[in-house]
């Protein structure tokens, strides 16, 4: 169940108006930023779907998005589909290999989850790394993008690029929000919190995080099929558990189970990135030491601290003389241990 | 030409002392997590700070300075995590744990490249233990015979430690049902702070025993960690069983894969990984059931 | 203390300002890996760009800046800062790039845009072949160029079997690949052939142990960095070089890392394009102003950045100026450079150079090389590439 508070809609609105204003004002290399930005911020959608809402805290997810990538890569380039075609049927492939992985790592928690996530990604990246026609470690070039000629639109230019890129987001987006208001995405949100529980109900739990996992993937894909698009190149390295651990980080310095935290972890990561390594080449020490701070801290990253103030200070404005205690909605108080 | 009795006894050994280099690092985090619950995914950088700190020293004071020094100062690095980092998130639960450690290894991944430099050291094998000794009719690298005693040793010591002494039962205890163990009047916040210095210590004594044979790289903790993961989940969390069968079954499949079937070697481990977690999802051995 | 640790987060994320650059005559950028596993490599070459302009572009009297942009070894980030490179920050040449994955990723925004290259290390034998490109031009070495001439030379010296490691990945099989091809050509015999996972192998004893049961009369590798210093150890432990002595391609004892290599890096053998006692003066020239800048003896990797930047100068000294003159004017470049004579092909865009077979000993904590056979600079044969389709 996602509800949406108006301090959500304020972020989101305030977040959609932030991308097309640096859309159309934005240099070259704005644009640039901003559509790695919105690629990671559909990465860690997906991720925060099954983390978040599903209590299941996948390492995989660099690897789905790789799927994704190398997939649409593969049918437009070596199988002649159009692009079109290519990503429908690789976004198919995607939700489907997330699909098998949700269900076999279905009776597994924890630590033994995020390692079984593991293991199928690595084998995923090593598959890709040694099989012939894949391009091993060179990579794969020549990767269209969709010819939208038909409608006017060139998506050849940066700017078409990135707001083509927004779209898919909101996409994504909205999809995500209909899917947790859904039937299955409650009945995830149950699993997350009491497993024996739904079971005792009549849930057939491993088909519930089957199909979320399947979704999630397939969210993963569109951000692989766009990253693909994007550089007009995959390789390998786009694949490797790092990258799954990376996107992990920015879902939890954005506040996990948030929706929109994790979106916000996307702008803070990028731009971060950006502005220290401009400094720096040592900007992994700081974005360690700010992972470490975010937690310590106790709030639910970046949003989730903004959610506990707002919430406090509306709780003080309705009864000023009870000033509550503050308890941060720690989310890992719900999350199963690690 | 068929390979013979002698290669394959070369090989045997090879797999053997790979299961001791994982060993050592194994077992500091499965009895870490066994006791504390949470996984420290830091334990990779410690191992890499072992190493960088085993070469600094063995480059002024000789290998066995090194040898005594390197765990030592990666165990006061881990008593410096614990009471600054670790003792903090207690209260939050294991995930923020996690969290933080993961946090650690993009730290100490730029830290040790501050400190000691991109370009990678190395550290040369002591006189007593080079070259090679004969045994069962081959010639094997004294050094890598040295690893494998090494391993047995240590396996030997913490056997005798987890099962015969008093403290080794308030740590099984601790592992077992730590609130019951706190009932029964046990320290249980200290046995935390003391395993985990050890299993620091551990990570510090494989890092400055491998450095020898590999080389020593700002990325060799992350290289190493996702193995140690394998090997912990595959032996079965918290138990000293559970760190020795994973070792050994994954020293002997890269081993062997490589051998036999170099292609598949690098997909083999993780297929297996896969299978153990479908089938016995806590592990061949764990420490609880 | 959540507050405090709070109002830390929020002030390290603050944004900081962008920099502005100042109006310069000439704007090269310099594209190497400052962070990540090649981190090294991209401060040695960086170290030998510097030093060549300083030493060759100082009575240019034009006002060079050098914009460095930090590829990651990520194919996805060197393709971002290469866009701001061209588009943002308008340089008018590009030296650098470490990792052939990344080369191959930026081949078509190159060419498209119609930046010039210099590439100051990537190998990968398609960049200079059959992804070959007008704006591309190789001032390093390519995987075949290096192995090669091994496959005669070992020949002749009476070896007839050998087995052959290097890592699985394309640079690992193209090194490999040139060498057996002209092994066999030369009528020896590949007895074994594996190929290690890469990056993921530290420890190279089954491999090693194959290698030893085999009938092979040498080993010939291709290792690179902190593979190359555990190989050589473990190589050594094994006893190996006694009835196999190891041969391979220089990386494997670059003086960038063959001082970790310790004693067992004595008696290798090895082909370069590069190595720091050629005796030139030229050579001893770059050798000793290296030393003066960094402290450390130079490596090959240097070198390359050495001699890109010298050839940037030597393109701009014949008067071009903008990017389309520039990229004409890399293609004819050619002189004498601390490897000796170097020119560039113009039918592949590839460096022509002799390359050098040594020896490397080992005196207390110093390795040393001794140059065993000068081999004569060859273009590469017919490679796929076809420039002057690509020219029209």
């Amino acid at each position: 169940m996602f509800r949406h508070t108006p301090l959500r809609y304020a972020t989101l609105i305030l977040l959609f108006s932030g991308a097309v204003f640096q859309a159309f004002t934005g240099d070259y290399y704005g644009l640039e930023i901003l559509s790695e930005i919105l690629i990671l911020a559909i990465l860690v959608l997906a991720l925060d779907l099954v983390a978040g809402f599903g209590g299941m805290i996948s390492l995989c997810h660099g690897a789905l998005m790789g799927a994704g990538a190398y997939g649409f890569a593969l049918l437009a380039t070596q199988a002649g589909l159009s692009p079109a075609v290519a990503i429908i049927v690789a976004l198919i492939l995607v939700g489907f290999i997330g699909c098998i992985i949700g269900a076999i790592c279905a009776r597994s928690h924890g630590i033994y989850f995020i390692m079984a996530t593991l293991a199928f990604g690595q084998m995923g990246y090593s598959y890709v790394f040694d099989a012939p026609g894949f391009g091993g470690d060179d990579g794969l070039t020549g990767i269209p993008r969709p010819d939208m000629s038909a409608l006017n639109i060139d998506l050849g230019d940066s700017q078409t690029f990135a707001l083509y890129c927004l779209a898919a987001l909101c996409a994504a987006y909205g999809l995500v929000v209909l899917f947790l208001n859904s039937g299955v995405g409650r009945s995830l949100v149950g699993v997350m919190h009491n497993e024996v529980r739904m079971r005792a109900l009549g849930s057939e739990v491993w088909k519930i995080k089957a199909i979320a996992f399947g979704i999630s993937g397939m969210i993963a894909g569109v951000a692989g099929i766009l990253l693909a698009q994007h550089s007009m190149y995959v390789s390998p390295s786009i694949m490797n558990w790092t990258v799954s651990g990376e996107a992990l980080v920015v879902v939890i310095l954005g506040g996990l189970g948030t929706l929109v935290g994790p979106i916000v972890g996307a702008v803070v990561f990028v731009v971060l990135k950006h502005q220290v390594s401009a400094l720096t080449s040592y900007w992994h020490l700081v974005v360690g030491c700010l992972l470490i701070a975010v937690v310590m801290s106790g709030s639910n990253g970046i949003f989730g601290w903004v959610e506990t103030q707002w919430t406090r200070h509306l709780k003080q404005r309705q009864s000023p003389r009870l000033a509550p205690r503050s308890e941060p909605t720690s989310h890992q108080e719900t999350v199963k241990d690690a | 030409m068929a390979p013979d009795f002698g290669f394959w006894t070369l090989q045997t050994l090879n797999a053997l002392q790979l299961s001791m280099l994982m060993f050592l690092l194994s077992i500091g985090l499965t009895v870490i997590f066994g006791l504390m619950h949470f996984v420290n995914l830091a334990h990779g950088a410690l191992y890499g700070i072992g190493a960088y700190v085993a070469a600094t020293v063995a480059g002024v004071a000789g290998y066995w300075a090194s040898f005594i020094l390197a765990p030592l100062a990666v165990t006061a690095v881990g008593l410096v995590l614990y009471t600054g980092l670790i003792r903090r998130m207690r209260k939050s639960g294991p995930m923020a744990q996690v969290l933080v450690t993961f946090g650690l290894i993009f730290a100490f991944l730029d830290v040790t490249r501050i400190v000691w430099g991109d370009i990678p050291l190395a550290l040369e094998v002591p006189d007593l233990l080079s070259g090679r000794t004969s045994l069962v009719g081959v010639e094997y690298p004294t050094y890598r015979l040295f690893i494998i005693i090494l391993g047995l040793t240590v396996l030997a010591a913490l056997a005798l430690i987890l099962n015969r002494t008093q403290i080794g039962a308030m740590i099984r205890a601790g592992v077992d049902n730590d609130a019951m163990a706190s009932c029964l009047g046990i320290n249980v916040e200290k046995l935390f702070f003391v395993v985990f210095c050890i299993g620091c210590g551990l990570a510090g004594l494989a890092g400055a025993v491998a450095a020898p044979v590999l080389s020593v790289t700002p990325d060799m903790g992350l290289h190493i960690l996702v193995p140690t993961l394998i090997v912990i989940v595959i032996g079965g969390l918290g138990s000293l069983k559970g760190a020795i069968w994973g070792s050994l079954i994954f020293g002997f499949v890269q081993t062997f894969g490589a051998v036999l079937a170099p292609q598949l070697s690098s997909m083999l481990i993780y297929g297996l990984l896969a299978a153990v977690l479908v089938i016995r999802p806590e592990g061949l051995f764990p420490a609880r059931g | 203390m959540k507050r405090v640790f709070m109002a830390t987060v929020v002030g390290v994320v603050s944004l900081f300002s962008m920099q502005s650059s100042y109006a310069a005559d000439m704007k090269v950028g310099l594209l190497l890996p400052y962070s990540g596993v090649y981190a090294a490599l991209g401060k040695e070459i960086d170290a030998g760009f510097e030093l060549g302009l300083e030493k060759y572009g100082s009575d240019l009297g034009l006002d060079i800046e050098i914009v460095r942009e930090d590829t990651e070894v990520k194919p996805p980030v060197a393709i971002s800062k290469t866009k701001k490179l061209i588009l943002q920050d308008k340089v008018q040449v590009i030296a650098g790039v470490v990792s052939s994955g990344v080369l191959g990723a930026l081949r078509d925004i190159i060419t498209s845009s119609k930046v010039p290259l210099v590439v100051a290390n990537a190998g990968n034998d398609e960049a200079t072949g059959s992804q070959c490109s007008p704006y591309i031009t190789r001032m390093s070495f390519s995987n075949s160029q290096v192995n090669r001439p091994m496959g005669k030379w070992m020949f002749d010296q009476g070896i007839k079997k050998v087995f052959t490691l290097a890592p699985d990945y394309a640079a690992g099989r193209q090194m490999i690949d040139a060498f057996t091809e002209s092994f066999k050509a030369a009528g020896g015999e590949i007895v074994g052939q594996e190929f290690t996972p890469f990056q993921k192998t530290q420890d190279f004893g089954p491999y090693l142990t194959k290698a030893q049961a085999s009938d092979a009369d040498a080993v010939y590798v291709f290792y690179a960095g902190g593979e190359a210093i555990s190989f050589v150890k473990q190589y050594d432990s094994f006893g190996i070089k006694v009835d196999k002595p190891l041969y391979g391609s220089g990386f494997l004892t670059s003086q960038l890392y063959v001082n970790a290599q310790g004693p067992a890096a004595a008696g290798v053998i090895t082909a370069l394009h590069y190595v720091p006692a050629i005796d030139t003066p030229e050579n001893l020239d770059f050798v000793t102003s290296f030393i003066d800048k960094t402290g450390h003896i130079p490596s090959e990797f240097a070198v390359h950045g050495y001699d890109a930047a010298h050839a940037i100068v030597e393109a701009l000294k014949s008067g071009a100026t903008d990017r389309e003159s520039l990229a004409k004017a890399l293609s004819q470049v050619s002189f004498d450079g601390p490897r000796g004579e170097l020119k560039i092909d113009p039918t592949t865009n590839n460096l022509v150079q002799p390359i050098y077979v040594y020896q490397t000993s080992v005196e207390g904590s110093q390795a040393t090389q001794t140059v065993l056979a000068t081999l004569p600079a060859e273009p590469d044969p017919a490679n796929g590439c076809n420039m002057s389709a690509l020219m029209n």
